[in-house]
């Protein structure tokens, strides 16, 4: 590397001070806001995939005027009968407002450990022991109870508005925060008695089906034989999921769009021409002995200290603002119903492919856009340019 | 050593500046181009330097045909071989004396100690040591005509050209630059001075005087 070249191009930077402070301040805004899109958009797609792949196979309601009501367990039996189905397990589950916080949270229960339940459960428990009147609670769950002096405890208000006093047994680990952030898991009769189901009531039935291929099969199979139940398969929890996740990605993108607009006006302003000061530098340059290609490697050096020291900038406070300050005001663009539930904690994740997309969206543009008028003046005649 | 044969230039707007000039420069030699403004004393001298091409004829130095050379060759050329002093001294106004004479040399990648000592041999021979870390926006004309010629002299060129030099100088200034000359002589470069300012036409140390009225 020529030395002596490198210190123009800083010396350059340094004359144009004002100019370069602006660019580089836009580039690394623009960096910054694109990657921060990025970190939130990819933690969440984890979360979600990693809740996506805890799910059921199938899972049945039963609908009342529409709504979703209890539906018989004793419908689960009769659902092992159908060939294909590994296991039919009645869920007894429902959403708790916690008043003074103003959040919900889900409450799950279990036969102490259901078969459909277990192996993920113990995956993401850090304790394997639930006593009947304990609870096991997400980690947004424990830090309100907490803020709200439930540190052993909580005291539920029943359905029919009476007390009933639950002990904290333990909290999920990190993984599946997203999901499990807001989630409660306790027995299955002390939930039917907070929620007033009655006995041999439950929520919804999950199925698992042996041979995944099979599970549009089974499905129709049970839509055929209980024609007022709702099926909803795995696949279809998964589309509704990448639609409200689209939906955001929508958001997403038109702040993607003004980002991008922001650089290619710097880009327009770069490549419609150099101010005559400039040009004159450039002629000044050659005339003293500059190759077209010396004028070039100076202009490379500017474009490359702007652009890569922004792009560094820019992604350092991404990822500080994502992971360490969690992302405030972007990432409830993007779970706006956060405010409803508790708030969870972004997964940490270094996706490469997002680093490379967006240095190659900001420093070789950047760059091109630098050299290509100078390139334009450098080939003209010293002579012509000074003049 | 410097051959021009049948030189012409025409501009754009058809204007013929140069027709058929053929001129012979000798190594070493000191000469003196006089001319009214518009006569192609500057154009002769841009089209020496490699600046422009010329619309017929050649410019051959040591046997290179210069008025042919791709642009990659003549910035080369002009690097190693050429110095040119400009009428309006064409320096860079917001950086340093120093950074200014220097500027022939940053594409040479040589080390820092070699630069700074060739800087500070051209400062010395033209008197600009003292204002070396000044900006060249804030110096007078006779300091920023020092600096022009420290600054054509520091890559040590055997052709030194120099254009209207003494144009914005009062006369005791442009008495300075004449010194000045008579030292680049003395170090047997070949120096093309374009003027119109007597005080260059009866030097005794000019070897020429071409008169381009005539």
């Amino acid at each position: 590397m020529n030395i002596q070249l490198l210190e123009y191009a800083l010396k350059y930077l340094q004359r144009n001070f004002f100019k370069n402070i602006f660019i580089f301040v836009v580039l690394t805004l623009m960096t910054w806001l694109l990657a921060s899109m990025f970190f939130i958009t990819n933690s969440m797609k984890y979360e979600l995939n990693l809740t996506l792949d805890t799910l059921p196979d199938i899972i049945l309601q039963h609908k009342k005027g529409g709504i979703s009501s209890t539906i018989d367990e004793s419908i689960s039996m009769q659902i092992l009968e159908i060939p294909g189905v590994e296991s039919s397990q009645p869920r007894v589950w429902g959403y708790y407002y916690f008043e003074k916080a103003e959040v919900y949270f889900s409450i799950l229960g279990i036969d102490e450990f259901e078969k459909q339940n277990r192996q993920t459960l113990l995956n993401i428990v850090d304790t394997q022991n639930i006593e009947s009147n304990s609870m096991i609670v997400g980690q947004g769950v424990a830090k309100i109870l907490e803020q709200n002096y439930y540190k052993e405890y909580f005291n539920f208000i029943k359905e029919d508005g009476s007390v009933m006093k639950v002990y904290i047994g333990g909290t999920f680990k990190s993984q599946t925060l997203l999901e499990s952030n807001d989630m409660i898991v306790m027995d299955k009769n002390s939930v039917r008695d907070l929620f007033g189901y009655a006995s041999g009531e439950a929520t919804d039935i999950a199925i698992k089906v042996t041979n995944k291929l099979e599970v549009p099969t089974v499905a129709l199979k049970i839509t055929q034989n209980y024609p007022n139940l709702r099926v909803l398969t795995n696949e279809d929890i998964r589309v509704s999921y990448e639609n409200i996740f689209n939906y955001k990605n929508g958001l997403f993108l038109a702040l993607f769009v003004s980002s991008i607009f922001t650089f290619f006006i710097i880009v327009y302003d770069r490549l419609s021409g150099m101010s005559s000061a400039q040009k004159r530098e450039i002629g000044i340059l050659k005339a003293i002995g500059w190759r077209v290609e010396d004028v070039l490697k100076a202009k490379l050096y500017e474009s490359l200290i702007i652009s890569i020291f922004a792009y560094l900038l820019g992604i350092f406070l991404a990822f500080s603002f994502v992971y360490l300050l969690n992302a405030p005001l972007l990432k409830d663009i993007f779970i706006g119903y956060s405010q409803m539930k508790p708030a969870f904690e972004l997964a940490f994740l270094v996706d490469f492919q997002t680093l490379f997309l967006l240095f190659f969206l900001s420093v070789p543009i950047y760059v091109i856009a630098t050299i290509i008028p100078s390139w334009k003046v450098a080939t003209l005649d010293a002579d012509e340019v000074m003049r | 050593m410097i051959q021009v044969i049948n030189l012409s230039k025409s501009f754009k707007d058809g204007v013929d500046v140069l027709k058929n000039v053929s001129i012979d420069f000798k190594e070493g030699e000191l000469v003196i181009i006089k001319g009214k403004s518009g006569s192609g004393k500057s154009t002769l001298l841009s089209l020496l330097a490699g600046l422009s091409k010329p619309t017929s004829g050649e410019v051959i130095v040591d046997s290179k045909h210069i008025s042919k050379l791709p642009d990659h060759f003549s910035s080369a050329y002009r690097r190693d071989n050429i110095g040119i002093i400009f009428q309006k001294y064409n320096l860079i106004p917001d950086i340093s004396v120093k950074e200014n004479i220097l500027l022939p040399l940053v594409p040479l990648n040589l080390s820092l100690g070699e630069i700074n000592n060739k800087a500070l041999n051209v400062m010395k021979l033209f008197h600009i040591e003292h204002k070396a870390n000044e900006l060249v926006k804030n110096l007078s004309g006779g300091e920023q005509q020092r600096t022009a010629i420290a600054r054509a002299n520091v890559a040590n060129p055997k052709i030194i050209l120099a254009d209207e030099p003494t144009a914005n100088l009062d006369e005791k200034l442009s008495l300075s630059f004449i010194e000045m000359l008579k030292q680049m002589k003395s170090e047997r470069k070949t120096i093309i001075v374009a003027t119109h300012d007597p005080l260059f036409f009866d030097l005794d140390f000019v070897d020429r005087v071409i008169d381009f009225d005539s």
